[in-house]
């Protein structure tokens, strides 16, 4: 260790060294490690703030389960063997993220696919171009353009009952078929680029060896492409999974109005409910079951973490 | 053979449809902000107008989030540009034991959900406030402030990784040259290190404010009782929708389009000058060739901008929005007129008709039907009613059901050859 700071200084002087380490430091520590640190301690504290603002730092100021209880089993006079609301929303929203995440993996393999290995150059670098374009549009104008799509009154009812397939215009903001599209619109390109990356390093040869020995097109993705671009795939369903479990601006603006996201119960503690340690031990369960459940299926495929992000 | 041309006919219908998801909804929300109805929607059309720009730019909460926004936006990046860069540095110079460590933490700001990220600065900055016993006017407890420390803990992860691809391609034979050279070490970062980066360093600078200008999840918790573009839109979006709101897509949209074009022509010059650098003494052919190659687009988009301006133009010199405006409405009213009067006249009719039938019932003998029927008259499920009690009455006599055939209404006679069937 001693040796490495040594030759880390002499390679890079004082002034270049001390930069990077310190901007290292803050930014991983300072910025990252430490705050994740205090919201777990946090939610671990009775709501003084709220209750009695001169308890903080006392005798009485210790540490309690009672948040995580709560989220668990509800209010103390609940009459439900669980806190109904809040455990149904949490397995509500990791169920839709696991589908919206499948849904995006299928949408996107064959695009990905398509770009890497069948498009030739000028037409891949314009689907490239049109795939980013409408993500640089912000998240809320998307969630709205969903909402204006999918409304009561909104085009795709309009459309539908001039055909004549309805009859009557369907709620698809109630039925929450406006949350999954919009939240698989979201995150196509979180999908499409670790996809893309991984299998446009395929050699081509593999794929034309296997059709020269007489494999279907079906077989040969089965066996040839998907497995070599499995890093990319997991890497791609895990930042589709984590951001689409996280989300809150989608689920507040085009949310049916009966089920909410845990995200936005969340928001409330912190906002209208004004129990900022409750809302930290609501976000740390949120973020310990997203990740476990991400190293579990990182475990099964056989991916490790650093291929992320790549 | 035909197998092989289904596929590809399949797969370019895939590809096609899945580029409509991607810019239907962004068509169709730009086509509303046009619209002069004040719901954002394509049907009914009511009038072309430009009304809706007018009211974005005279909106004073948007304006200032808007303020905010560019303020926390510029300030991310150059917050986050040398936190990547000195990320992406250390990266590369840490032992093969510490790397996968730093990569995976450097990795994590971007995986774990904004909204935690947001929670997490704002407690950890609001403990350090109580902690130095600071006032709640201190930048611990400032919303632009934190913020800016709470985007940038994940967009530094962006730029790095921006910095990692670009230093992938870095010769290390240069650094041993310059330092062999006498070069120090500050000497070398300037002169050689920082110029090969510098398209890395605009490409994430960009990035930075872009993810910046639309980030919600993180803004929302800790912009306190401050607001950015995105948290006022959020709230407008929620409580009640006009097209503004669409008006803003359009021009963010527009903003979005000529910056993408901008990059792929900048991309392609760079590409032809690279041809021209290595082809140099190849012939004057090439030369020109390229050069036509990036001038192109640049003229044929003047030309669009020149066309669709002029367009425009001859639209308004004959275009009258306010006149339109009052066409539509009186179109709508003249509409709601009919219809009142049709539904009268079909009420009318309704009423003679049950009026009569109840009448002849009666006359024949005084039936529980003929009475029920007074009973509903102006309920809206009166005819379905009609259809049913016709049913019940097929028990009766067939004189009875000839007398029927004379009623003048026409539902009548419908509900009649349902009840022979």
């Amino acid at each position: 260790m001693k040796k490495w700071f040594n030759n880390f200084f002499l390679r890079n002087g004082l002034v270049l060294s001390l930069y990077m380490l310190l901007v290292s430091f803050i930014w991983i520590i300072v910025m990252f490690v430490l705050p994740q640190i205090f919201m777990f301690d946090f939610s671990f504290r009775f709501n003084w703030t709220q209750i009695d603002p001169s308890k903080i730092g006392g005798p009485e100021d210790v540490y309690t389960l009672q948040h995580y209880k709560f989220l668990l089993f509800g209010s103390p006079n609940n009459p439900d063997p669980f806190n109904i609301v809040d455990v149904s929303v949490f397995a509500h929203t990791i169920l839709t993220a696991v589908f919206v995440t499948f849904f995006d993996l299928l949408l996107c393999y064959p695009v990905a696919y398509y770009l890497a290995h069948v498009a030739k150059g000028g037409v891949t670098r314009l689907m490239m171009l049109s795939l980013v374009v409408p993500f640089w549009i912000n998240e809320l104008l998307r969630a709205f353009a969903f909402r204006i799509l999918f409304g009561e009154e909104g085009s795709i009812n309009n459309i539908l009952v001039f055909l004549g397939i309805l009859s009557q215009p369907i709620d698809f903001v109630r039925e929450n078929v406006a949350l999954y599209t919009g939240l698989g619109y979201a995150y196509i390109l979180l999908m499409i680029f670790p996809i893309y990356n991984a299998v446009e390093s395929l050699d081509r040869n593999q794929i034309e060896a296997a059709r020269d020995l007489g494999s279907p097109w079906w077989r040969i993705h089965l066996r040839v492409v998907i497995p070599f671009a499995k890093p990319g795939i997991t890497s791609g369903c895990t930042m589709v999974f984590m951001l689409s479990a996280g989300a809150l601006a989608l689920p507040q603006i085009i949310g049916g109005p009966s089920s909410l996201w845990f995200t936005q119960i969340i928001y409330q503690w912190f906002n209208t409910g004004s129990n900022w340690p409750r809302g930290s031990a609501y976000a740390v369960s949120l973020l310990v079951i997203c990740v476990i459940l991400v190293l579990m299926i990182m475990k099964i495929f056989k991916v490790k973490f650093g291929e992320i992000g790549r | 053979m035909s197998s092989a041309t289904f596929l590809r006919l399949t797969i370019s219908f895939y590809i096609f449809l899945f580029f409509a998801y991607l810019f239907g909804p962004l068509i169709v929300m730009s086509i509303t902000a046009f619209n002069s109805a004040g719901f954002p929607r394509l049907s009914p059309w009511d009038c072309f107008s430009t009304e809706w720009f007018g009211v974005l730019v005279n909106d004073a909460r948007m304006m200032s989030g808007f303020k905010n926004s560019l303020i926390i936006g510029i300030a991310v990046v150059f917050v986050s540009v040398p936190i990547g860069l000195a990320g992406a540095l250390m990266l590369s110079q840490l032992s093969d034991r510490v790397r996968p460590v730093f990569y995976t933490l450097t990795i994590s700001t971007i995986l774990v959900p904004g909204v935690v990220l947001g929670i997490s600065t704002l407690i950890f900055w609001d403990r350090m406030g109580a902690m130095f016993n600071t006032g709640y006017e201190s930048f611990f407890y400032d919303g632009i402030f934190l913020t800016i420390i709470g985007q940038s803990t994940f967009i530094s992860a962006y730029t790095m990784l921006v910095f990692i691809s670009r230093l992938q391609r870095f010769d290390s034979v240069l650094e041993e040259a310059a330092l062999d050279l006498g070069a120090t070490n500050i000497q070398y970062f300037r002169k050689i290190l920082l110029p090969f980066l510098k398209p890395a360093i605009g490409s994430a600078a960009v990035l930075a404010f872009l993810a910046s200008f639309e980030n919600y999840n993180t803004t929302v918790f800790t912009i306190v009782s401050e607001s950015t573009l995105t948290t006022v839109l959020a709230s407008k979006v929620r409580y009640g929708i006009n097209p503004s709101i669409s008006a803003l897509a359009v021009i963010i949209i527009g903003l979005t389009l000529t910056a993408a074009f901008i990059h792929e022509v900048l991309k392609r010059r760079e590409h032809a000058r690279n041809n021209e650098q290595i082809k140099e003494k190849r012939p004057i052919k090439l030369k020109n060739y390229s050069r036509k190659n990036f001038s192109n687009p640049i003229s044929v988009m003047v030309l669009l901008i020149f066309v669709a301006g002029l367009g425009t133009a001859w639209m308004a010199k004959g275009y009258d929005v306010n006149q339109c405006k009052i066409d539509v409405s009186r179109e709508k009213r003249k509409r709601q007129e009919e219809l009142t009067q049709k539904r009268l006249v079909e009420m009318q009719k309704k009423l003679e008709a049950q009026q009569s039938t109840s009448g002849s019932s009666k006359s024949l003998k005084k039936s529980a039907p003929g009475t029920d029927h007074y009973g509903s008259i102006f309920a809206p499920t009166n005819l379905e009613g009609q259809v049913e009690s016709t049913k019940q009455k097929e028990e009766i006599t067939e004189t009875e059901k000839k007398q029927y055939q004379n009623i003048f209404a026409p539902t009548n006679l419908e509900s009649q050859v349902k009840s022979e069937d």
